[in-house]
């Protein structure tokens, strides 16, 4: 069986799910509230039901295939011959894609399913699907495409996306008169520009360096490049080979930085959380952010030989590039993960949290677990669109139960602030048992989710020696730490001491369009770990690619086996295959199970829940205005967030400063006065005036009335003529015959 | 008494043109402007046959008779147009059918 065929469906269906809802679905809702938006919702999750479906057949057909990678060509797009340059619209269908495909379309389709319920009674209702299955739509070339130029398109309609949804509320303004989900959108697009020029520059390098932008000739060209070891000659002079793959795979770090919220690009992702909370939940959780991670992982090859550079090739000539992947992501989680402490918001500690999770997979890809990462990348999408979509169920309940107390409503509840909540599982019971799920496959507690995939990385940076590894297992092993706290104090805030709010105290649980699909991702956040188990017993393993090899049944499945994941992504990291022949040295994540390091970190894990339990809100405040008394702690310093503070108050001055001397200066002063008024119309309109007075009425009518009053005055000479008097025609006639006569006499006579 | 000659006719025969011609540029009266017509031919035909005597070839007559029966087709129809334009003005003063003045 083969449905490779199938794979362009991908890309339709959410096509057709956007031409729906952003053309006619709006008229289905506008004419009947009810099932207008069952149209517009139900169609919508279909086409992303469909691309899942198509997903899946992907999958079975890649099991049938001998997960040999597969290119659909659908069309050309770029052919230069001149520079040797060509691009077509092709898909690449390989485990590593199929996998990102699996999790953006199922995912998706929850949280489709979600919103149904979550947008209910809103005024743009089908534009919202809209923009959901175009995001789906870039996300899938995203991961589909077959070349860097593909990647780069889905990287920015994913970034459009995030804009036009982060923004989907863009009229809405807060109490102080901000236009706090405009600014967001702008924020987070400004953000991602730096990142994405980064991708620009990597882009323009690996063709410049290796010819092609399609990733098997790309990695291949790079691989004969690597073991030749002949410099490059690039820009009129010979570089080496280490410094372009070095610099190739900094600015791909550059991109991930900004689409995946690392340090110095994250600021952008806490103020995403204006969005509407499925639009969190999908994109600034579960799936665009990882696309950082998938890039990273999907150039596994460039980044294995960026790990070999030596001496002056690395960056600044101290650290290699993966290396410096890794430092980032681990800082990043370490970072976020304390300042999600010191949030209010029960989005902001999603967020703060999601950007340490990213933290974590960066870390991973950066130290060559590349299986680990993806791993933490699927769970993480799980267990974190399961929070975020509990969360925006308890704003739900929120509103509802401040609804209900307030006709009217004060403006300065915020259904948000985890100041106002408290004592919630008795009001909804559903979510706090899914939001309690959630939260301890994030912190990491056995045998939910999390644990599984963290521990992996954790083991993977503790068994391998540099002091790169150790640095990173520290900064994890605390980030881990902090995971469990701030998702103890969340929990003890939410659901747990009493409600400190009228509203909480009368809050209701969301409807089961909205619970079902959370129930759905709370079993996934359970079991999902099953996909990719260490082994309890030790295997016997001379090297990594042997191990791994005896480890592998003939058919396996994707799930519930040992290293299911780890044997089903192999075949797309060619890393793996390049170690085995001992060209590159990949960095090997242990097979079995490292007791130390999984007790170690459950132990911590389950220390920091109780000292949250233990520490917030444990008797004081008793009302919302009460201060929190964590305030106090130097833990609260974190709360000024640097880079956040630097954004604001150097940025954005700086780039309004320049947008308003753009705006002015440039643009109507010079722009529009000099170039428009004075340059381009004036010159046209004196050009229109010679036309029109000289060319025109002088010379095309001159010469039309010319001839008209040219030929008045000859017919006013030969009118005289025309006497009417028979006599003077007569004579006329007479002088005819004597001129004739006279002719021929001369004539004759001569 | 002097010898007729064919000058004489010549010289007759031109008179009497210039004597119709005259008649035609300078009269008024229809009826002598048509009739100043049939003098200017009746000269030619005068010389047609003058020369037909002198150079001994009929043509010159035969010519003769053509101009006859022409000039008899045109005084019949130029004397009906002389009692239409009678009918019409009540005078036959050539000078008061000046319509084509320009």
């Amino acid at each position: 069986m083969n449905a490779f065929g199938l794979a362009p469906l991908l890309l339709i269906f959410p096509v057709i799910g956007v031409l729906f809802n952003g053309f006619v679905g709006r008229q289905f809702v506008d004419a009947d509230r009810k099932t207008g938006e069952k149209w517009s919702g139900w169609f919508g999750t279909m086409m992303a039901f469909g691309a899942f479906a198509v997903a899946v057949s992907l999958f079975l057909s890649l099991q049938a295939h001998d997960y040999h990678a597969e290119v659909v060509y659908i069309l050309d797009w770029i052919n230069i011959p001149s520079a040797n340059f060509s691009v077509p619209w092709a898909m690449r269908i390989d485990t590593l894609s199929v996998t990102m495909m699996l999790v953006v379309t199922g995912v998706g389709t929850l949280i489709h399913i979600y919103a149904i319920g979550y947008m209910h009674g809103d005024q743009d209702f089908s534009r919202f699907f809209a923009y959901m299955n175009l995001f789906l739509f870039f996300m899938l070339i995203l991961v589909s495409g077959s070349s860097y130029l593909m990647l780069f398109v889905g990287w920015e309609g994913v970034g459009l996306c995030s804009f036009l949804l982060i923004g989907f509320w863009f009229d809405r303004v807060d109490k102080n008169g901000v236009w706090k989900n405009a600014n967001a959108a702008r924020k987070a697009f400004v953000v991602n520009r730096i990142g994405d020029f980064g991708m620009v520059l990597a882009i323009i390098l690996t063709f410049w360096a290796f010819g092609s932008l399609e990733f098997d000739p790309v990695f291949g060209t790079a691989l004969e490049m690597f073991e030749s070891g002949e410099p490059l000659f690039l820009f009129g002079q010979e570089i080496a080979f280490g410094t372009v793959i070095t610099v190739i795979t900094a600015l791909f770090l550059l991109g991930a930085t900004g689409k995946s919220a690392q340090i110095p690009l994250y600021v952008w992702l806490p103020d995403a959380m204006a969005g509407p909370t499925p639009v969190s939940a999908l994109i600034h959780a579960a799936t665009m952010v990882t696309s950082g991670i998938y890039l990273i992982v999907r150039s596994n090859v460039l980044f294995e030989m960026a790990r070999l550079s030596i001496g002056d090739e690395m960056l600044f000539g101290v650290i290699t590039t993966p290396d410096l992947v890794a430092l980032v992501g681990a800082s990043t989680a370490l970072l976020a993960g304390l300042i999600a402490f010191t949030q209010f918001d029960i989005k902001g500690v999603l967020a703060y949290s999601t950007i340490s999770q990213l933290g974590f997979m960066i870390a991973a890809v950066g130290m060559g677990a590349y299986v680990a990462g993806m791993f933490h990348l699927i769970m993480h999408a799980f267990f974190k669109a399961l929070l975020f979509m509990s969360a925006g169920s308890v704003i739900h309940g929120m509103e509802h139960g401040h609804h209900h107390l307030h006709d009217h409503g004060d403006d300065d509840f915020d259904p948000q602030d985890m100041r106002t909540m408290g004592g919630l599982r008795h009001r909804m019971k559903i979510t706090s048992v899914v939001y309690i799920i959630g939260a301890l496959a994030l912190a990491g507690i056995v045998p939910f989710a999390g644990f599984w995939s963290k521990d992996e990385i954790l083991a993977h940076a503790s068994a391998n020696d540099s002091w790169v590894f150790t640095a990173v297992y520290v900064m994890l092993v605390f980030a881990a730490f902090s995971t469990a706290f701030y998702m103890g104090r969340q929990l003890k805030m939410v659901f747990f001491s009493k409600p400190r709010h009228d509203a909480a105290a009368h809050a209701e649980e969301s409807s089961n369009l909205m619970t079902y699909p959370l129930i759905a991702l709370a079993g996934l956040a359970v079991l999902g770990g099953l996909s990719n188990l260490p082994h309890f017993v030790k295997v016997e393993q001379a090297a990594h690619g042997e191990a791994v090899a005896h480890a592998a049944p003939d058919t396996f499945a994707f799930g519930l086996n040992y290293l299911g994941l780890e044997h089903w992504l192999e075949h797309s990291l060619d890393a793996f295959e390049l170690t085995e022949e001992h060209i590159l040295h990949m960095p090997h994540t242990p097979t079995n199970i490292q007791w130390f390091v999984a007790i170690s970190s459950t132990v911590l894990a389950i220390f920091a829940l109780s000292l949250a339990f233990f520490v917030v809100y444990r008797k004081k405040p008793e009302t919302a205005q009460d201060p929190d008394p964590l305030q106090k702690t130097p833990i609260w310093w974190f709360s000024v967030l640097p880079l956040n503070t630097l954004y604001m108050s150097y940025f954005i001055p700086a780039f309004n400063r320049m947008a308003k001397w753009l705006a002015f200066s440039f643009d109507w002063t010079f722009w529009h006065d000099f170039v428009h008024d004075r340059l381009i119309r004036d010159m046209f309109v004196s050009f229109a005036d010679f036309t029109s007075s000289v060319i025109d009425q002088k010379g095309v009518d001159g010469i039309v009335n010319g001839a008209a009053s040219a030929t008045r005055q000859l017919s006013g000479l030969l009118r005289r003529t025309e006497s009417g008097y028979v006599r003077s025609y007569a004579l006329s006639i007479f002088m005819g015959a004597v001129l004739l006569v006279i002719y021929f006499l001369f004539t004759t006579a001569g | 008494m002097p010898e007729i000659t064919i000058d004489s006719y010549i010289i007759l025969s031109t008179t009497l043109f210039i004597i119709g011609a005259l008649g035609v540029l300078l009269r008024r009266n229809a009826i002598i402007v048509f009739m100043s017509i049939e003098m200017m031919l009746n000269a030619a035909n005068l010389l047609f046959v003058a020369f037909s005597r002198h150079l001994g070839d009929i043509d010159g007559q035969v010519l003769v008779f053509f101009v006859i029966t022409v000039a008899a087709a045109e005084v019949a129809v130029g004397l009906a147009l002389i009692v239409a334009i009678f009918r019409t003005k009540k005078n036959i003063d050539i000078d008061t059918l000046n319509l084509m003045k320009g």
